[in-house]
C-alpha cells in the first residue's frame, strides 16, 4: 500500500550487497559474546530456590550421594519388608518344625528361607501385597525421575557457583548464606542475572526464594487458612499436615486454574475488584473438585502415607525409641512463629535454639495423677525386674526357661516409660521464666499467654505449636482422610475471603513480580499501632498483620541483613527502635533518668531492665550450668544479665559470668552485649564483606542475640502499651473476619475503654472460641468503634499499590462499610492517578457515606 | 517474569486496525534492527547498513518510519492481516498484538533449547463503530495524534540504558538476532495476538507445570 510513497530516503543499492566496497575504512566491532550463560537467567524464583537449596545441602556431591543412598535405602526397606513377609518359614525359626539334615543337627539361616519359585508365588497371590508393591514401585520410579531431572538442573547450579560466584563446592559448606547472597549481588552488577534493575537487593532474593511462603505466614497470620478445628469431646485443635499444605498450595499457587499464572504473577483478573463474587465461585468450585479428587485418591495416598512413614520413622524409632516421645515443632507453629521473609534455615535455628526450654516448659505439665500412678508401677515392676536381674546373675539357666528374656525386656520398657511421667527430683517449677526465654528465640506469642503460663490452656495452646512426634506421625497418617472434607467443607466456604485477600494483598514490584504485600514489611502499610507502630502506621484493621509480625519481620530482616538499606521510613524505624533497645540496656537500670524528650510519660520505663531484673530472674533457667542460684538474692540483676548472655551461645561470652558475677554490674554487663553485638555488626557491615569465615559467623551469632533482645523489648512495650485497650484483639478477630470490612485505626490511642465482655486480651490467631470470636457471627460492630476520616490520602508509594475494594456486605445484606479505604481497579493504564476519594464502583455502598458509624 | 513489559493502548475504527497495528510494530522494530553482520576473521565484525523510508497512512492523519526492508514488511503484513481477520470486521471488539524479543539459550541434551524473552511489547486494540462521516474524519485525526504520543512513547522507553542481549559472536548469532532476512537483522521476534482476553491458562502449559512441579525438589 506504502510502497509508492517512497520519499528521498532512498536505499543506497551499494550497501545492499554482501560486502560492501571500502570493506577496510567501515567501522569495525568486536562482539562481546555471551562469555558467562548466566546473564539474564529466564526464572529467577527457581534458580534462587536452587541456589539455596544446593546451599543448605552443602554442595553438589552431598546432595548427590545424599539421594542416591536415600533411592537404594528405600529399595531395600520395601524388598526386605516383602521378603521378611513371605519369603521365610518362620516355623523352622521358632522351631516348630524339625529339619532332617544328613550331616549335621543345627539348623542354619539358609534353612528357614523359602524356595524361589514357592516365595514368588505366594508374592503373586496375596493382593496387598502386590498393591503395596506396585505403590511403592511408582514412588520409587518417581523418586528415580525426580532425582535425574534434579541431577541436571543441579548441575547448572553448581557450575554458577563455581564459575560465577567462584565457590568451589567443598568450601560450600562453611560459606553461610549471607555471603553467599553477598556474591550474588555483586556478580548482578557484571551478569545482569535480572534485567529489570541494575542492581539487586538482598529483599529481592528473599521475595523471590519465599514468594509463596510469605503468603503462607500471611494468610495464617490473617487465620485465613482452616486450620483450627473445634471437634467435639477433643476440644480446640489444630490440624495442619503436609498434605494440607499441599493442597493448599495447589490450590493457590500452582494447581490447574490456580490464582497465578506463572511462578511471579497473580491473574489479571484476580487484581481486580470487579468481578469478585464470581472469581469466590469459580474458587469455590474449583476447591471442590480437588477435595472430591482427593476423597477419590484416599486410598493410594493412604497407602502412601503409610508406607512413607514407615519408611521414614521405623529406622528412627528402632534407633532411639524416645524420639516418639520427643516433641517437635508442628507444621503449622512453623507457619505462625515463621517471619516474613525468613529462610528455612533462620527459622530452624531460632526454634532449635528454643527447643530445649519448650521442652522444659511442656515437661513442668506432667500430670501429677500420673506421677504418682508411674512412680508405683516402676517401683513394682523395678523390684520384679530386680529379683529376675539378680536370679539371671546367680545362675544364667533362668534365661532358659521360657519367657523370662522376654519379660525382663518388657519390664525395662515399661520402667522407661513410667520414667518419663516421673518429674525431675531437681526440677524447678518456673513456668513464666520458661516462656520469657521461650520467647526470646520464638519471637511470638499470643498476648493472653503472658501472665498465664502456669495455666493449663496456655499449655494446651503452646502444644499446638510444639507437639509430639508421635503425634505429628499420627496426624500425617490420618490426613489423607481428613483433608478432603477439610477442602470441601471448611476453605471452600472462605473462597470470597481467599480472593479478597489475595487482591488486597498483592503488589507487583518491579524486578521481582506480584509479592505479598505484607512482605514488604512496611510499616507504613501494616504496621500495628499497638506494636511500636502507633503514629506510623496508616493500616486500617484489616490491613494490620497481628501479633507484631510486620515489626518484628523487619527488626530480623534488617538485623539478619545488615546490608540491606530500606526504605528511609522504615530505616528511621529500624534506627529509633535499636536506639530505644539499646539506650534500655545500656541506661542504668536503677535510676529511673528518663529526662529525654522522646520517652514520653507513657513510655514503659526501662522495659530491658524489667525483664532483666524483675521477679522471675531469667537466669535460673539456666541454673544447671551456671550455678548461679547461690547468689540469686542480692544480684539478681546481674543474674538476669547472665541469663540473657546464655540466650545467645553461651560460651562465646563465656568470660563475662565470672568476672561480673559477683557486684550488680548488670549496665556493664548488659552494655556489653549489646553495645558489643552491634559494634561488631555495625563494624563489619561498614568494612568489606569479606573479611573472613569468623565475622560472618561471629556475626549472625551476634544478630541472633540481638533480634531476641528486640523481641523481649518490643513484647514487653506491647504489654505495657495494650494493657489499657484490651479490647482490641476483639474488633480484630471480627473484623478480619469479615475480611475487608475495614476502620482507620488512627484514633486508637483515643478513649478506648476496656470492654467489660473480654478481660483477658485474646490475640488473634488463638482466638478461644468466645461468641463474639466465631467468624462471621457479623453481630455488628461494637458501639464505639471510631470510624475516623484519616484515610483520606492514598500512602505515595513508589511500587503500583493495587488497592482492593474492601467493603463488604454483611451476611444480612447490608452493607456494614464503616471508613474508606482507597480502592480501585488494578492497575487501569489509561487512567492515570486516580484519587482514592472518587466515589466507589460498587453500586451497593455508593449511597453510603465514608463516615458512617453503623451502631447495631 | 524476568522480562521487560510495556503495554500500549489505542482505540482505532475498524478500517485503521491494520495501518495503526503496523505503524506501532513497525516504530519498535525500526529501533530493535540493525543491519546485517559480516563477521571477520579475527571475531571482529562490521555492520551493514539500513535504509529506512517514510510510509503515509491512509486512513490515518500519520506517516511513520520503517526499516526498508520488503521482507521484513511482507512477515509484519501477514501477522497484522491475520489480526485482522480475527477481530472480524468493523463490529466493537478488543484484541491484544504483543511483540515479544527473546534470545535462544541452548541447553544441554535432555532438554530442548530454551527461548527467553527479555521484552513483550502488548499493543492492546479497542475498535469503534463510528456512526457518521464527520465522525470519522475527527477519528482520523484523533487517531493520528494518539499514535504519534505512542511514537514518542515508544522512542522514550528505548532510549532508557537498560538491558539488552549482548553482541554475539559469530556462532551464537542464531541466538539473539533474527538472520533470516536479506536485508535487515532485527532482534529475534515473536508476534502472538489475542482476542478480547480469554480467560484461563491452556491445558499444555498447565499440564507442563503439573510436571515439572511434581519433578522439583
Amino acid at each position: 500500500m506504502a510502497a509508492h510513497f517512497d520519499t528521498e530516503y532512498q536505499r543506497l543499492e551499494a550497501s545492499y550487497s554482501d560486502s560492501p566496497p571500502g570493506e577496510e575504512n567501515l567501522l569495525v566491532h568486536i562482539p562481546d559474546g555471551n562469555k558467562s550463560p548466566w546473564h539474564h537467567i529466564e526464572n529467577l524464583d527457581l534458580f534462587f530456590q536452587r541456589v539455596y537449596n544446593l546451599h543448605q545441602k552443602n554442595g553438589f556431591t552431598c546432595m548427590l550421594l545424599g539421594e542416591v543412598f536415600e533411592l537404594v535405602q528405600l529399595l531395600f526397606v520395601v524388598g526386605f519388608t516383602v521378603f521378611l513377609a513371605n519369603c521365610v518359614d518362620y516355623d523352622i525359626l521358632f522351631a516348630n518344625k524339625f529339619v532332617n539334615h544328613t550331616d549335621s543337627s543345627k539348623v542354619t539361616l539358609p534353612d528357614a528361607f523359602l524356595p524361589v519359585d514357592v516365595c514368588s508365588a505366594r508374592i503373586r497371590d496375596n493382593v496387598a501385597v502386590m498393591f503395596v508393591l506396585v505403590i511403592s514401585g511408582v514412588f520409587w520410579l518417581h523418586r528415580l525421575i525426580k532425582f535425574i531431572y534434579n541431577v541436571c538442573c543441579y548441575w547448572e547450579i553448581r557450575s554458577f557457583y563455581t564459575n560465577a560466584l567462584k565457590m568451589s563446592m567443598g568450601e560450600l559448606p562453611y560459606f553461610t548464606w549471607q555471603e553467599v547472597q553477598a556474591r550474588i549481588v555483586e556478580i548482578q552488577k557484571e551478569h545482569q542475572i535480572c534485567i529489570h534493575k541494575k542492581e539487586l537487593t538482598e529483599l529481592d532474593i528473599y521475595h523471590r526464594i519465599l514468594r509463596f511462603k510469605n503468603y503462607m505466614v500471611a494468610m495464617v497470620n490473617k487465620s485465613l487458612l482452616p486450620v483450627r478445628f473445634c471437634p467435639p469431646l477433643l476440644g480446640e485443635m489444630v490440624f495442619y499436615t503436609r498434605g494440607l499444605k499441599y493442597n493448599f498450595e495447589l490450590i493457590f499457587f500452582w494447581g490447574p486454574g490456580s490464582l497465578f499464572k506463572s511462578e511471579w504473577s497473580l491473574k489479571p483478573e484476580y487484581k481486580r475488584g470487579g468481578n469478585r463474587l464470581e472469581l469466590a465461585e469459580k474458587l469455590a468450585s474449583r476447591i471442590l473438585w480437588i477435595g472430591i479428587a482427593n476423597l477419590l485418591l484416599c486410598p493410594v495416598i493412604l497407602v502412601w502415607q503409610i508406607l512413607y512413614a514407615f519408611f521414614s520413622y521405623t529406622e528412627v524409632i528402632k534407633r532411639e525409641p524416645g524420639s516418639l516421645g520427643a516433641r517437635c515443632w508442628s507444621l503449622y507453629g512453623r507457619c505462625y512463629l515463621r517471619h516474613f521473609n525468613e529462610l528455612d534455615h533462620e527459622l530452624m535455628s531460632r526454634l532449635s535454639k528454643g527447643y530445649k526450654a519448650s521442652s522444659k516448659y511442656m515437661n513442668c505439665f506432667l500430670s501429677p495423677l500420673l506421677t504418682v500412678v508411674a512412680k508405683n508401677v516402676a517401683f513394682f515392676a523395678g523390684s520384679l525386674l530386680a529379683v529376675l536381674i539378680a536370679l539371671t546373675i546367680y545362675d544364667e539357666d533362668v534365661l532358659a526357661v521360657e519367657h523370662v528374656l522376654s519379660s525382663i525386656t518388657l519390664l525395662g520398657v515399661c520402667i522407661t516409660i513410667c520414667r518419663s511421667f516421673i518429674p525431675d527430683k531437681h526440677l524447678v517449677y518456673c513456668p513464666e521464666q520458661l516462656l520469657r526465654v521461650i520467647l526470646a528465640h520464638i519471637h511470638y506469642m499470643p498476648d493472653h499467654w503472658q501472665g498465664n503460663a502456669h495455666r493449663y490452656e496456655t499449655r494446651d495452646q503452646f502444644s499446638q505449636l510444639f507437639q509430639y512426634k508421635a503425634v505429628f506421625i499420627l496426624e500425617e497418617l490420618i490426613s489423607p482422610v481428613v483433608t478432603p472434607f477439610i477442602l470441601i467443607f471448611s476453605l471452600r466456604r472462605k473462597s470470597l475471603e481467599i480472593i479478597d485477600f489475595f487482591r488486597n494483598f498483592t503488589v507487583e514490584v518491579v524486578g521481582v513480580g506480584d509479592t505479598c504485600s505484607f512482605a514488604q514489611m512496611d510499616v507504613r502499610q501494616h504496621g500495628h499501632p499497638a506494636w511500636m507502630s502507633e503514629g506510623k502506621t496508616e493500616a486500617s484493621i484489616y490491613q494490620q498483620a497481628e501479633d507484631g509480625k510486620t515489626e518484628l519481620s523487619l527488626m530480623h530482616f534488617a538485623i539478619t541483613n545488615p546490608q540491606w538499606n530500606p526504605p528511609t521510613e522504615t530505616t528511621q524505624f529500624i534506627s529509633q527502635l535499636k536506639e530505644r533497645v539499646q539506650r534500655e540496656a545500656t541506661g542504668d537500670v536503677h535510676a529511673h533518668t528518663h529526662t529525654l524528650t522522646s520517652l514520653s510519660e507513657s513510655e514503659p520505663r526501662s522495659l530491658i531492665a524489667n525483664f532483666l531484673a524483675g521477679p522471675p530472674s531469667l537466669a535460673s533457667l539456666h541454673l544447671g550450668r551456671d550455678g548461679s542460684l547461690t547468689n540469686q538474692g542480692p544480684v539478681g540483676i546481674s543474674d538476669g544479665a547472665s541469663g540473657l548472655r546464655s540466650l545467645s551461645i553461651n560460651s562465646m561470652r563465656g568470660s563475662y559470668s565470672s568476672t561480673h558475677r559477683s557486684a550488680g554490674h548488670t549496665s556493664s554487663a548488659s552494655r556489653a552485649m549489646v553495645g558489643s553485638s552491634t559494634d561488631a555488626r555495625t563494624a563489619s557491615s561498614g568494612s568489606s564483606a569479606w573479611e573472613g569465615q569468623l565475622t560472618s559467623l561471629v556475626l549472625s551469632e551476634y544478630a541472633s542475640t540481638e533480634m531476641s533482645m528486640h523481641a523481649l523489648y518490643i513484647h514487653e512495650l506491647h504489654k505495657q502499651q495494650s494493657r489499657g485497650e484490651l479490647s482490641r484483639h476483639t474488633w480484630h478477630r471480627q473484623d478480619s473476619d469479615d475480611s475487608g470490612d475495614s476502620v482507620t485505626e488512627e484514633g486508637a490511642a483515643g478513649g478506648r475503654g476496656p470492654d467489660p465482655r473480654h478481660p483477658i486480651p485474646r490475640s488473634h490467631t488463638f482466638p478461644v472460641s468466645t461468641p463474639t470470636s466465631i467468624p462471621s457471627s457479623n453481630s455488628g460492630p461494637p458501639p464505639d468503634r471510631g470510624a475516623t476520616p484519616g484515610q483520606e490520602e492514598a500512602p505515595p508509594n513508589s511500587q503500583r499499590r493495587h488497592w482492593g475494594n474492601a467493603d463488604s456486605v454483611g451476611s444480612d445484606g447490608r452493607g456494614v462499610r464503616l471508613a474508606r479505604v482507597p480502592m480501585g481497579g488494578w492497575a487501569e493504564e489509561g487512567q492515570g492517578g486516580r484519587h482514592p476519594d472518587t466515589v466507589p464502583e460498587e453500586g451497593s455502598d455508593d449511597d453510603m457515606p465514608p463516615n458512617i458509624h453503623k451502631v447495631t | 517474569m524476568n522480562c521487560r513489559s510495556e503495554v500500549l493502548e489505542v482505540s482505532v475504527e475498524g478500517r485503521q486496525v491494520d495501518e495503526a497495528m503496523l505503524a506501532l510494530v513497525h516504530t519498535i522494530l525500526l529501533h530493535r534492527s540493525t543491519g546485517k553482520f559480516h563477521y571477520k576473521k579475527e571475531g571482529t565484525y562490521s555492520i551493514g547498513t539500513v535504509g529506512t523510508q517514510d510510509i503515509d497512512c491512509d486512513f490515518i492523519d500519520f506517516s511513520f518510519v520503517r526499516v526498508s526492508s520488503d521482507e521484513l514488511d511482507r512477515v509484519i503484513r501477514k501477522a497484522v492481516g491475520e489480526f485482522k481477520d480475527a477481530m472480524g470486521n468493523g463490529t466493537d471488539g478488543m484484541g491484544q498484538i504483543s511483540l515479544e524479543f527473546y534470545q535462544k539459550k541452548k541447553s544441554r541434551w535432555p532438554f530442548s533449547d530454551e527461548c527467553i524473552p527479555w521484552e513483550v511489547w502488548s499493543i492492546k486494540v479497542n475498535v469503534v463503530n463510528l456512526a457518521n462521516e464527520q465522525e470519522r474524519q475527527i477519528c482520523r485525526e484523533k487517531v493520528g495524534e494518539k499514535l504519534g504520543e505512542k511514537v514518542i512513547n515508544i522512542v522514550e522507553v528505548i532510549n532508557r540504558h537498560e538491558y539488552l542481549p549482548k553482541m554475539p559472536t559469530q556462532s551464537e548469532v542464531d541466538n539473539v538476532f533474527d538472520t533470516s532476512l536479506k536485508d535487515v537483522q532485527p532482534y529475534l521476534y515473536k508476534i502472538t495476538f489475542q482476542i478480547t482476553d480469554t480467560l484461563g491458562t491452556s491445558v499444555s502449559t498447565t499440564m507442563r507445570r503439573l510436571i515439572k512441579d511434581t519433578l522439583a525438589l
